[in-house]
């Protein structure tokens, strides 16, 4: 048979060589293909999406929910209007993907031991068995997860949804032991002998405390142990007036903990002012929403109370770092106030817990490593996550799970590539040239329905509810597909130009020799050129006919006659009412990615009818692109008219004018 | 570049009516540059004759393929054997009939060639050039008389021209264009000199032209 | 009589035209014809005019010679190669038919028969060119006649073409290949035919002002709106409008225009295109 088609990996080609990461990419601590699974979620590809995230962060349902995500800040969507909400499609990803159950890798006979589970541990193990390592977690508390589970509360990281990234890690071929402290149930020169390498991953365990008076007092306790109390389900007696000291986002936690355990008035003192608080500033807010006070500029003095803690003395903080940005606070003692409390929450801070190792450390207990290969000073064993960095975001975490497993692959297996592969430059993707950004539209971040306030201090039940997946695909489709655009697939090229008269922005430039060249910076992906190139050589990422065709497939495999299949813009709002028995609906990007070709596809496949829908001008992602589409469908009809089946192909709008107007 | 259009579909259905297996081939060079050719155009050609002929109860099949040209032997020794009883070749008049030479099935044009083009913008183009083997463009300002005038008229606008559109009313008349473009170029004494009538042996009499042998003008 | 006896003459030049039959049957044109003999100088006899299928024009050529007429042979190239023109025109001669105009004609896709292939292997300036080449004793090809004709030949020309300057370019052509009277395309603004007459008195050849005559104002806007090179003033058809009687009033607009031009070119040519009874009553209304 002759074949015409040829795959194109679109994540293999000049852009993979190239390293030009989209700015969410490069911010990323662990380069998640963040263009990449937004365009599958934006096409309702869910498990697909969820795969592209699972390549780089085996973690998915837990960062779409607590990541800080880095990733954001960097959209090129800013200059518009919002970042995308990245992470709230991640987690669509995870809620609505299925995680994949084939492990690749043929097992190897080196077996390797992860000390602690949280998620530089994890990352690591998931990394290891899917090279074909055999990897042994141990675990001193009962159940896997570390902090993910015991410090981060279950109204922000319900159980079922880290459980859900830790069976997928677990059915990697990872084993796990729990309740099983390394120190003293076995010890490391234990594990270090009956396994071809260690990896330390034991986070920090210790809550620091204040050498301030009254802070023995009974009421007077540690961020970790209220955390995992709440966490374990228990219930905490704080009393009605709770005072958290510290800045952070664990300081946050508890404060938003506290509320749940009954305290009806929550007061977080930090020395540091509003712009240097460490909390990230939606987390702050979010506990500000559940009627949390935050106090900024005051130091600890004393934990008031005799016998019972009843208070928190403070005193004004006028600075907290010196000129060389070392922490060395000033006060003015001048200034005084007190907080009334029953309860008093120290959040200042964590340290490693991991005496009994026998680890080689600094003066400041944290095991000194080559930051390259993980390696600590003591053979076969590594160490990475925060027991080494210190307190990181989560995806840091994991990020540094990625290195140590790449570097203890290297040095069981001699092939360094992975190792060497996270060391590699990445180009960033430049800003938004006007050519492009004039002709954009502006589109509000889409808010992910939440708790109400009073529903949500009153339990530990989570508060962000996500999106539907249609919510996840409609907010998706605000990425502007940075580097996930047009690339040229030159052996096929037949130097039409067609790509370049069709591209709005300008994209496409002549090359000497009479190529094009796509200018990233200026490409959205919307794939107008894609869809008209008559050579099918320009390739765009998530979009190409082969996968179109294993859609209609899907769609219309189990499905007799008399379906009607719908092409749904991801873009509508909301979708029109379609008649019939049987519909099916394809969400798109945009109608301009539905060829001739795959309406006569569908056709031929059994559909009775093919259905252009929600393709409406009000909520249309690509504005300039729509006499492109009108011609299309025009087409479409006008062929279909020469074999007598123009009833077959229906457009219809999308949501009517009322419907609109509350957009 | 030859500017083609795709036949109305039922005169391919009847061309291939009496085939099972037929191969819809492209070509990657004039064809698909003119959006009737290139793999997207096989493609879609494909879906409508599979979808239309099994309405119809009929049982042919049809699979595709792109030549990076057809009228090159080279490119079309390429092609696989694929059990096919006939092409349906989506190249200009020169790829039918080299392919019509060098297979032994049938091949059947899918589309018809209509001019040498240049580009007008997307999906535009204008007949520019009639090959007649008798170049005057540097004396008509570039601009063909023998393409661009219905008539083919060599000296000057015939009495149709209204406000400088052509009596078809489908056009610019050639003439007024050549005369504006010839004053702008100032290239008058083309504007007064006579031609005289054509020689159309050329385009008769060469028919093949061999530059292997030394010494041919090139 | 005939136009090149007129223009010896110094007479005033009235010509008028007639179309062959789609048929064999020629008595109408024969009619037409006596009915206009004596009032003309000659007739112009058309040649599968607008492209729609007639009886030969050479067959038609020489009914009218036999029955006393004098034709004008209209001679256009979009239905013979220069062989078939040649010849023609030999044949034409060898019948004493030596008043032509050269045309190079209307395209076959307005006419009747539009699937059919359009010559223009030769054009009007190298019809004038091969007239030329006949009269001097040779063919194209160069080879030598066995007697040859002497052709009176005529051109046609469009004053009021939009723009204007190539359909001057063209007529000077015209002029150079042989072209002893022009008659023009249909003229109604006398002020702006005089400037042309200023400009083509300057060559050698006489100018026959092409006349149609407006029988109604929707004629008149039909004829401005789709007939290239025709621009009947908005006095003329508001004057059709106003009238009881357009055509009368058609007829003494004719007679006005012809007045007042008579002066200033070599004759009038009246297209009466299926109203030929007219030409009388112009020629009465011009004094003629």
């Amino acid at each position: 048979m002759h074949s015409t088609r040829t795959t194109h990996d679109t994540r293999t080609g000049d852009e993979r060589e190239s390293r030009l990461f989209a700015p969410c990419r490069a911010a990323c601590p662990v380069h998640i293909d963040v263009p990449g699974y937004l365009t599958a979620v934006a096409e309702g590809r869910f498990t697909d999406a969820l795969e592209i995230v699972l390549e780089r962060n085996p973690l998915p349902s837990v960062c779409g929910r607590v990541c800080l995500r880095p990733c954001e800040e960097g959209c090129r969507r800013c200059l518009l209007d919002d970042p995308v909400a990245v992470a709230h499609i991640k987690r669509a990803a995870a809620d609505f993907g299925s995680y994949p159950t084939q492990q690749k890798a043929r097992p190897r006979p080196e077996t390797v031991a992860v000390v602690g589970s949280g998620p530089a541990g994890l990352t690591a193990s998931a990394d290891l068995a899917e090279l074909g390592f055999q990897v042994t977690i141990y675990e001193q508390k009962p159940e896997l997860g570390g902090m993910l589970r015991y410090g981060i509360p279950d109204y922000r990281l319900p159980d079922y949804a880290l459980d859900r990234d830790i069976d997928y890690i677990l059915s990697r071929g990872v084993e796990a032991v729990t309740d099983a402290r390394v120190g003293a149930d076995i010890t490391l020169d234990e594990l270090a002998d009956a396994n071809d390498a260690v990896l330390v991953t034991a986070g920090l365990q210790a809550s620091r405390s204040l050498p301030i008076e009254g802070a023995d007092l009974p009421e007077a306790i540690m961020a970790l142990p209220f955390l995992e109390a709440c966490a374990r389900g228990e219930d905490v007696e704080v009393g009605k007036r709770v005072v958290v000291v510290g800045g952070g986002n664990v300081a946050m936690d508890v404060a938003r903990a506290a509320r749940r355990q009954g305290a009806e008035q929550v007061h977080v003192v930090c020395l540091e002012d509003e712009e240097e608080m460490p909390a990230s500033d939606f987390e702050v807010e979010e506990a500000r929403q559940e009627g949390v006070h935050v106090h900024c500029s005051w130091g600890p003095a004393q934990v008031v109370g005799d016998g019972t803690v009843c208070g928190l003395e403070a005193v004004r903080c006028t600075s907290v770092f010196d000129h060389e940005k070392r922490f060395a606070p000033k006060f003015d003692e001048s200034v005084v106030q007190e907080f009334e409390a029953d309860t008093v929450i120290f959040a200042i801070g964590q340290a490693p817990d991991i005496g009994d190792l026998g680890l080689e450390c600094t003066e400041r207990g944290v095991p000194e490593v080559d930051p390259t290969t993980l390696r600590t000073g003591t053979d076969k064993v590594y160490a990475a996550g925060d027991v080494v960095s210190g307190p990181t975001m989560i995806i840091d975490a994991i990020a540094a799970g990625h290195r140590a497993a790449a570097s203890i692959a290297r040095d069981l297996t001699g092939d360094g590539r992975m190792l060497a592969d996270l060391d590699e430059e990445n180009a960033v993707l430049g800003e938004v040239p006007e050519t492009m950004s004039s002709k954009l539209e502006t589109r509000r971040r889409l808010q992910m329905e939440r708790l109400e306030i009073w529903e949500a201090v009153g339990s530990f039940d989570e508060v962000e509810l996500g999106y539907t997946e249609y919510e996840a695909a409609r907010e998706a489709q605000r990425c502007l597909g940075c580097t996930t655009g047009a690339r040229l697939v030159k052996e096929k090229c037949a130097a039409c130009l067609t790509g370049m008269r069709v591209c709005p922005h300008g994209a496409p430039h002549i090359k000497v020799g009479g190529y094009v060249y796509f200018d990233a910076e200026a490409c959205n992906a919307c794939g107008a050129c894609a869809s008209e190139c008559p050579a099918q050589a320009i390739a765009i990422e998530g979009y190409s006919e082969e996968e179109m065709s294993r859609r209609i497939e899907r769609q219309l495999v189990h499905h007799g006659m008399g379906t009607t299949l719908v092409f749904a813009c991801g873009s509508a709002p909301v979708l029109p009412e379609i008649p019939g028995d049987d519909v099916r609906l394809l969400t798109t990007t945009c109608h301009l990615r539905v060829s001739e070709r795959a309406v006569l596809e569908a056709l031929r496949e059994g559909a009775s009818h093919v259905v252009f829908a929600g393709c409406v001008e009000a909520t249309c992602r690509f504005p300039y692109a729509r006499p492109i589409v009108t011609k299309r469908m025009k087409q479409i009809q006008a062929t279909l008219a020469e074999i007598g089946m123009e009833d077959s192909f229906v457009v219809i709008g999308g949501a009517d004018e009322e419907e609109l107007a509350h957009l | 570049m030859i500017v083609v259009r795709q036949k109305p579909i039922d005169d391919i259905l009847e061309m291939v009516a009496r085939h099972k297996r037929v191969l819809i081939l492209g070509c990657n060079t004039c064809s698909a540059v003119a959006l009737a050719g290139g793999e997207k155009e096989v493609e879609t050609l494909a879906e409508l004759l599979r979808l239309a002929t099994s309405r119809k109860g009929a049982s042919i099949e049809f699979e595709g393929a792109v030549l990076q040209r057809q009228c090159e032997p080279e490119f079309i020794e390429e092609l696989e054997e694929g059990g096919f009883d006939a092409f349906l070749s989506l190249g200009c008049g020169a790829g039918v009939a080299l392919l019509s030479e060098k297979e032994d099935i049938p091949v059947y044009p899918g589309i018809d060639t209509l001019f040498i083009g240049a580009s007008k913008g997307l999906a535009n183009w204008q007949a520019e050039c009639s090959a007649c083997g008798e170049c005057v463009l540097g004396e008509t300002a570039g601009i063909c008389p023998v393409t661009r005038c219905p008539k083919g008229i060599m000296n000057g606008p015939c009495g149709g021209v209204s406000d400088g559109q052509c009596e078809l009313g489908d056009r610019d008349c050639a003439w007024v264009q050549i005369h504006e473009r010839l004053e702008e170029l100032g290239q008058d004494e083309c504007i007064t000199e006579t031609h005289e009538p054509r020689d159309h042996s050329t385009k008769t009499l060469v028919r093949e032209w061999d530059m292997s042998e030394p010494g041919e003008r090139k | 009589m005939s136009l090149r006896a007129a223009f010896a003459e110094g007479r005033f030049a009235v010509s008028s035209e007639v179309g062959p039959p789609t048929g064999t049957d020629v008595s109408e044109m024969l009619e037409t014809a006596d009915m206009l003999h004596g009032r003309v100088d000659a007739l112009n006899v058309t040649d599968n005019q607008a492209a729609v299928m007639r009886l030969s024009t050479i067959a038609a050529c020489i009914h009218l010679k036999q029955h006393g007429h004098d034709p004008v042979f209209q001679v256009t190239c979009r239905d013979r190669n220069r062989l078939g023109l040649q010849s023609d025109l030999l044949g034409a001669a060898s019948f004493g038919i030596t008043e032509v105009l050269a045309l190079t004609g209307d395209h076959v896709v307005v006419g009747d028969h539009p699937e059919a292939a359009a010559v223009f292997d030769l054009e009007s300036v190298q019809l004038l060119d091969t007239v030329a080449t006949l009269a001097d004793g040779s063919d194209l090809a160069g080879n030598e006649l066995t007697g040859s004709p002497e052709f009176f030949v005529g051109a046609v020309v469009t004053p009021d073409a939009n723009p204007i300057r190539p359909q001057l370019a063209k007529f000077e052509k015209k002029v150079r290949s042989g072209a002893r009277f022009f008659q023009t395309q249909a003229v109604y603004d006398a002020e702006s035919f005089l400037r042309f007459m200023e400009y083509a008195r300057q060559f050698d050849v006489r100018v026959l002002a092409g006349l149609v005559v407006p029988r109604s104002a929707r004629m008149a806007r039909f004829m401005n709106k789709n007939i290239p090179g025709i621009t009947v003033p908005n006095a003329i058809i508001e004057e059709l409008d106003a009238s009881e009687d357009p055509v009368q009033t058609g007829v003494d607009v004719t007679g006005r225009f012809i007045r007042e031009v008579r002066e200033h070119c070599d004759g009038v040519h009246i297209m009466a295109i299926g109203a030929e009874h007219l030409v009388p009553r112009v020629l009465d209304a011009a004094g003629l």
